[in-house]
């Protein structure tokens, strides 16, 4: 019976056949034998370090490891003998010798244990101190399993300073057992390499080279380490003391346009953490810093939003559901279509962003209708959303042979794209990054071309004229000047490359000439035929055009100026549409005709005040500044509500229910069906999120799949023209230097949001790592305006003066300023010469 | 570039020219064992006695001969004359042998320990040949042949003693050829484990790829052993023929020299060779026309003994961490850079040449049936004659030391073999004979040819910690049973040297060395405890004085020892008061002295100097034994 694919073994006197290639300890596993180990891992290389998996293999000499040791014929394998548990007995004895083991021993132990839920967070005053990660310890479960009863050896603490500087996990290297998982993890699977053995014998341990804090190391924060670490050593610091979770749901990240699988973290109706799904399409097992240490910071503030509330001048009153909708339903019914405007967050789900336009345009016969994706991209709005349609998988990262990465940093957000990255570079792929600054990217490049902010244009324009029919022509390297050799190579590279990839990432959104950019990367992809991946900070940028949720596009992104399609519409929801004329869109907001009301589901754009009269709020926390709304809604988050949302490549990904939302507060499209029916309307008697897909899967024939769970790759078939803000200033860098301007100052957009908040104001370690409204300052810079870290300067400009405070950065090349600042706050243009100097403190 | 022909022709003109030079031609070791005893002086002053006097004489500077104790060597050799020997030099002594020989009328033949020329030459004047000396007569120089007597730095030289003979030889067998002439010599793998290396070679040459590696493993780490650094130095060229060998044997097109950075001269001449190699045409592309390519890289380790070990080693060349990693996959199938990979010792090597040259059954007549051939030894601890040795296998013990050695000055106790991996030997193990089986049933190893002799001046528990301890710092930190095992051994040891070690010990002792044994992943903590368990099982009766009765019969464990003026014997010469470090001692002059031993720190210096230097000659003792409790010393 034998076939070329499977081997005989006979093991623990029982003969199966397995699979050839398998390792006893695989083989053993799928015939139900548990044999103990520590360092083996179904996700990561054998390694052979605890000796914990030690077996007797007639034939074999010594004891070999079953983790290390691959099946062959006729094997003959002995997993529970006398001899090898007597020495494992004997290795775990070692093993805990230098553990802080007083768990496994405790006298305690057995009370302990009943109470286990409550003591340990209070460890300190019950005297265990040790260990965060009782109940959860694999070395707990070794010891009993082997049911090892004490230690015959003295026991060594190691004496290491707990390290507890960086952001979102703590190490304490005394109760580590150097079962290497976290290296093989940082190394092998992530091909991060901040982690590694260092020193020798006794002294051996875990950490970055030279001792440096992992944020100097280039740590990514993605926590693939900690969640292999069996023991304590590594532990999350939100969530150490919690103890262990008793549940966990498929979801899909809601952090950005990526859509990783992840699987939440509950314990009674609280979040605890997240954790990375298995997932073959988008993320294969890895999640990022933020779907990986954000989520349970984020969702579980104290201050979110419970019941609705009523603001009147400076006084707060508590309001029940059926006086808010009222009062909101009453407002709304006093508008016209064009004196009302609805906001909705990009983050929201597909239900949600459905039910939205619906009401705008069914309820309110309106289509003020928008996202804050248009603020987001600016005058790239349109270009943006136009490279939908050259969008192709993620997968195609891997199988490319060249690829071109624009103002991409993967070193944090979008940290599964550098791990694919780097698997493409180890295949013999070639990649390009276009960068202003040293970044995740530059060291494992094969070119790194780095870029005058504001020139990413000039550069991709001389790339589309190097790979066009015709050629360059001699000129053109003069024009490209010192970043001419590159630039062709680059050209030459995409010229011979059988399917580049092009992938956009978020640097230059926020400069002026950022339309240019990507109609540069389009016309480079169309010359190429490079496919683009699109990495959007939105969740659910994709959805949001698919849902209809902008003025100029109905369900299934078809273009609302198609008047056949909208009586279509009309019919199926039984009313008629009204006629689309001239757009309004929430760049409008605060500068033309003051709203009456105004209807902001996760959004808060900057010019809040002057642009309604009243102002609906419906988030899940209150807004920023008291007085800013009238009416608050508690909205749930995504981990308290079931739906789904379209990610970056146009997967229609499930988002699922992991707990209740917090108080009273609702799902977004609970809330606007309540107003909506209050108002009299029919068609928004959905009783689950279900019940929307069912409708928005027979609203329109290319939505028909949207009710199945395939989460196949679904191109945009439309071509909208979406009318972006007007063009901002733009002028050449070359005026840096002039005018007593030495400093060139660019500006990012604040992408790590969630709702339109940034992740950093709810979440304490983001502070650090994404460093908001802090300039960054080459060394040299700092130096010669005598400032250090975290000191104010003052930016000036002719027509322009901030002050912000600083970070020496040494990936800041001299002569530019860097720093990432929210939409209003941007220079114009951008990039900006500017001078610097430090603010005095007698002047503050 | 010409063919090898050409140079060898070339090549033995110049030695010929050498040989029968009108001038006298000086030779002085400059290997590293030279170099320590102060070599570079003496070739200082040999220099400038020849400017200042206007001699003229030529300088040939080769690698160690052997009689490492002897060093710094000159040999004199005056034309027409046979080369002599003359042993510790010193820089004056080099200056007046050097006017004594080219200047005089009577050369002090007398005072040379050794000729080369031939039996009975009448200008040695009764001084023995130097090969027929006590300490190298036993011996067989196979390896080492022209360690001593070529300049290392020369191709010339090394081809006109039959250099590269042994390559052109294996050209014209074959790659199978070869693998069948090695397996006909038996040759087994020199560095330590004794795997017979035609096996090893027939699984690479047979795996499926074109691309196979050869490494020559030069990461001598092994405290006390320098057999392959005495190679390196003295004959680079042997080791790297032999590479070519190897290599074509199993079809490789690169290789590399894995050779520690703590031997920087070995480095030194290897880069010379390979650089004489390129230009003779003997590495590169299609070597010698034959289609044969091959290129060989050095790298260097930073030092860490595990590195030794086949698969640590591997890594280290691929820029990882030093770690082991567990087999199968076997290097010969799965080494570096995932390609089938053959790791062969220095020494493994530099035989190779002499089988292809000589032919297997040459290669038979030394040695014993299953262990065939010689091996080198460092032989070196309290011994008489300590030195870089080769002997045939099969040997006893007994004759390495005794013979070759000379034996030890005080009573012999122990030998260990093998390093610190290997076991410690007691007196009635002296017949045992050299092969990796004898060694093996008598619970130690061959190793990589370490001899560590030991008298009863040693102390067995010192010496097991002393490895011990080197193992445990040594340790990749990777297995638990070597990292965390090796170190309760170190400290049940010192707890035991100490004073505090408890009968109960030993058994732990046994137990633990046995779980590090059969528990740990590569043979660094496989071996570990091998001096441990050795010594438990010959030198129990030691252990037991110092678990029991605090004694410690050599007297080395310091916290077993106690020190004391004999009244009846010191003079109050005050020599010891002057050397004592603390203060312990005091007494005015021609007054019996005061031992204070709670200042004493147990420094040996008193015990010294009174034997040595002062005029009662052994007023100070050193006492072990039951422990005097503290409230009496006071």
């Amino acid at each position: 019976m034998n076939s070329a694919h499977e081997v005989t073994i006979t093991i623990d006197n029982q003969t199966v056949a397995v699979e050839r290639g398998l390792t006893i300890l695989q083989a053993a596993e799928r015939n139900n034998i548990r044999i103990p180990t520590l360092c083996a891992h179904k996700d990561l290389t054998p390694f052979g370090g605890c000796r914990m998996c030690i077996v007797e293999v007639d034939k074999m000499r010594g004891l070999p490891t079953a983790c290390t040791t691959p099946v062959e014929e006729g094997m003959v394998i002995r997993t529970n003998t006398a001899q090898v548990n007597a020495v494992r007995q004997e290795i775990l004895q070692l093993i805990l010798s230098e553990h802080t083991s007083s768990c496994l021993i405790c006298d305690e132990k057995e009370e302990c244990r009943l109470y286990a839920t409550t003591i340990r967070k209070a460890g300190v005053t019950t005297g265990c101190r040790y260990c965060s990660n009782d109940n959860r310890c694999e070395l707990q479960d070794v010891a009993t399993q082997l049911g090892l009863k004490e230690i015959g050896y003295p026991i060594y603490y190691r004496h290491l300073p707990v390290e507890k500087e960086d952001p979102f996990f703590d190490r304490d290297y005394n109760i580590c057992i150097l079962c290497g998982r976290c290296v093989r993890m940082c190394q092998d699977i992530r091909t991060a390499g901040t982690l590694a053995f260092t020193r020798r014998g006794r002294q051996t341990t875990i950490g970055t080279a030279f001792h440096r804090s992992h944020l100097d190391a280039g740590c990514e924060f993605c926590g693939a380490c900690v969640s292999v670490c069996p023991t304590g050593a590594l532990a999350e610091k939100t969530n150490k003391w919690e103890g262990k979770p008793e549940r966990e749901q498929l979801t899909t990240c809601p952090f950005c346009g990526i859509g990783c699988q992840m699987r939440l973290q509950a314990k009674g109706n609280m979040i605890l953490g997240s954790l990375p799904a298995e997932d073959p399409l988008v993320n294969h097992g890895q999640l990022c810093v933020k779907g990986r240490f954000c989520v349970s910071e984020l969702v579980n503030g104290p201050e979110r939003l419970l019941k609705p509330q009523q603001r009147t001048g400076g006084s707060c009153a508590t309001l029940t559901w059926q006086q808010a909708i009222d009062s909101a339903a009453a407002r709304l019914s006093e508008c016209q279509p064009d004196d009302f405007g609805l906001l909705i967050s990009p983050d929201c789900c597909n239900e949600d962003l459905y039910v939205a336009q619906k009401f705008v345009r069914s309820v309110m016969r309106s289509h003020h209708i928008d996202t804050a994706a248009r603020i987001f991209y600016g005058p790239g709005f349109s270009a943006y959303l136009r490279l939908f349609k050259r969008v192709v998988p993620l997968s195609e990262l891997e199988k490319a042979s060249v690829i071109v990465c624009l103002g991409l940093d993967a070193r944090y957000g979008r940290s599964v794209i550098g791990v694919e990255l780097r698997k493409a570079i180890r295949q013999g792929a070639r990649v390009v990054t276009i960068h202003p600054r040293r970044h995740s990217l530059s060291v494992i490049s094969q070119q790194w071309i780095q870029s005058v902010p504001g020139t990413e244009a000039e550069i991709l324009r001389g790339l589309v004229r190097l790979t066009g029919v015709d050629g360059a022509s001699a000129s053109m390297a003069h024009q490209m000047g010192r970043l001419a050799p590159q630039i062709q190579e680059t050209a030459a590279l995409l010229k011979d490359a059988p399917a580049p990839v092009i992938a956009v990432g978020s640097e230059f959104l926020r400069y002026g000439s950022c339309a240019d950019i990507l109609e540069a990367i389009d016309q480079l992809a169309r010359n190429t035929g490079a496919g683009v991946v699109l990495l959007p900070a939105q969740s659910n940028l994709m959805g949001s055009i698919l849902m209809g949720a902008f003025p100029e596009v109905l369900p299934a992104g078809v273009p609302s100026s198609n008047a056949a399609r909208m009586r279509e519409l009309g019919t199926k929801w039984g009313v008629s549409l009204p006629e689309f004329r001239a757009f309004w869109t929430s760049a409008s907001l605060g500068s033309g005709k003051k709203l009456r009301v105004l209807y902001l589901i996760g959004e808060a754009p900057a010019q809040l005040r002057t642009a309604a009269d009243f102002i609906i709020f419906q988030d899940i926390y209150p807004p920023d500044l008291p007085g800013q709304a009238e009416l608050i809604l508690p909205a749930a988050a995504f981990s308290e509500v079931d739906g789904t949302l379209v990610n970056g490549e146009g997967r229609i990904q499930q988002v699922r229910q992991a707990v209740q939302p917090p108080g009273e507060a609702l799902a977004d499209w609970q809330i606007i069906c309540r107003i909506a029916q209050n108002m009299g309307a029919a068609g928004f008697d959905f009783q689950s999120a279900g019940d929307i897909r069912q409708e928005i899967s027979t609203v329109d024939p290319e939505l028909a799949d949207f009710n199945d769970n395939s989460r196949k790759f679904r191109p945009l078939l439309h071509q909208v023209d979406f009318m972006s803000s007007p063009a901002a200033r733009h002028e050449s860098a070359d005026m840096k230097g002039n005018g007593g301007y030495p400093l060139l100052f660019s500006v990012a957009a604040i992408e790590h949001t969630y709702r339109a908040r940034p992740l950093s104001s709810r979440v304490e370690g983001a502070c650090t790592l994404f460093a908001e409204g802090i300039v960054h300052v080459s060394p040299q810079d700092a130096e010669a305006a005598g400032i250090a870290d975290n000191d104010e300067i003052i930016l000036s400009s002719d027509h322009f003066e901030r002050v912000l405070p600083v970070r020496v950065q040494r990936d800041q090349p001299a002569g530019f300023l860097h720093a990432v600042l929210p939409p209003g706050e941007a220079p114009n243009p951008n990039p900006l010469p500017v001078r610097i100097r430090k603010k005095d403190v007698q002047s503050a | 570039m010409h063919s090898l022909k050409t140079h060898r022709t070339a090549a033995q003109e110049k030695w010929h020219e050498l040989q029968s030079s009108r001038v006298p031609v000086i030779y002085v070791g400059t290997a590293s064992c030279g170099r320590a005893a102060g070599a570079l002086a003496v070739l200082d002053s040999i220099r400038k006695t020849l400017v200042e006097k206007q001699l003229s004489a030529r300088i040939v500077e080769v690698g160690c001969i052997g009689p490492c104790y002897l060093e710094p060597l000159v040999d004199i050799r005056l034309p027409g004359k046979p080369r002599m020997s003359h042993a510790n030099v010193t820089p004056e002594k080099a200056r007046y042998l050097v006017t004594a020989y080219l200047t005089g009328d009577k050369p002090p033949v007398r005072s040379a320990i050794g000729h080369h020329g031939e039996d009975g030459s009448a200008f040695a004047d009764k001084v023995p040949r130097f090969f027929d000396l006590p300490m190298m007569k036993p011996q067989v120089r196979v390896v080492l042949r022209n360690c001593g007597m070529i300049d290392p730095q020369e191709i010339d030289h090394y081809l006109a003693n039959d250099g590269y003979i042994g390559f052109t030889n294996a050209l014209r067998k074959g790659p199978r050829g070869v693998i069948e002439e090695v397996r006909e010599a038996g040759l087994r793998g020199r560095g330590g484990a004794g795997f017979p290396t035609h096996k090893k070679w027939e699984i690479c040459r047979n795996a499926p790829g074109n691309i196979k590696y050869l490494i020559c493993n030069a990461d001598e780490g092994d405290p006390g052993a320098f057999m392959n650094r005495s190679l390196l130095e003295g004959d680079p060229h042997a080791v790297l023929e032999g590479m070519l060998i190897a290599a074509y044997a199993i079809g490789a097109s690169h290789g590399y020299i894995y050779i520690r950075a703590e031997y920087p001269l070995a480095i030194v001449h290897l880069n010379k060779a390979l650089a004489q190699m390129r230009e003779c045409g003997l590495l590169g592309k299609s070597i010698q026309g034959s289609g044969f390519s091959f290129d060989i890289t050095i790298k260097e380790g930073a030092g860490a003994f595990v590195c030794g070990e086949e698969t640590a080693l591997i890594a280290s060349i691929e820029g990882k961490r030093g770690m082991p990693r567990s087999r199968p996959p076997f290097p010969a199938l799965a080494g570096l850079h995932g390609k089938p990979t053959i790791i062969n010792n220095v020494e493994t090597l530099g035989t190779l040449p002499n089988i292809l040259r000589n032919g297997a059954s040459w290669y038979r007549q030394f040695g014993i049936l299953g262990n065939f051939g010689t091996k080198t030894f460092s032989l070196v601890g309290k011994i008489r004659r300590a030195g870089l040795i080769e002997v045939p296998l099969g040997m006893s013990l007994r004759k390495i030391i005794f013979d070759i050695g000379g034996g030890t000055a005080k009573k012999f106790k122990a030998v260990q073999t093998g390093g610190p991996s290997g076991g410690c030997l007691s007196e009635e193990f002296l017949d045992t004979t050299v092969d990796y089986e004898s060694l093996g049933a008598a619970g130690s190893i061959m190793g990589s040819g370490g001899l560590i002799v030991m008298d009863e001046d040693t102390c067995v528990v010192d010496v097991a910690r002393y490895f011990l301890d080197f193992t445990q710092k040594e340790s990749c930190g990777k297995c638990s049973p070597c990292r965390v095992g090796s170190r309760h051994l170190v400290e049940l040891l010192e707890k035991i040297t100490r004073g505090d070690g408890e009968p109960s010990d030993l058994a732990k002792l046994h137990n633990l060395g046995e779980t590090v044994k059969r528990g740990s992943l590569c043979g660094l903590g496989q071996t570990a405890p091998n001096p441990v368990l050795t010594t438990l099982r010959y030198f129990r009766p030691e252990y037991l004085s110092h678990v029991t009765e605090k004694y410690c019969p050599a007297t080395v464990c310091r916290a077993l020892l106690e020190y004391r003026v004999v009244p009846e014997k010191c003079t109050g010469c005050q020599r010891c008061v002057s050397v004592c470090p603390t203060g312990a001692i005091t007494g005015p002059r021609a007054e019996v002295h005061n031992l204070d031993p709670s200042k004493c720190i147990k420094c040996r210096a008193c015990y010294e100097i009174c034997r040595f230097d002062a005029i009662a000659g052994d007023a100070i003792v050193i006492r072990s034994g039951r422990r005097v409790p503290d409230e009496q010393r006071a």
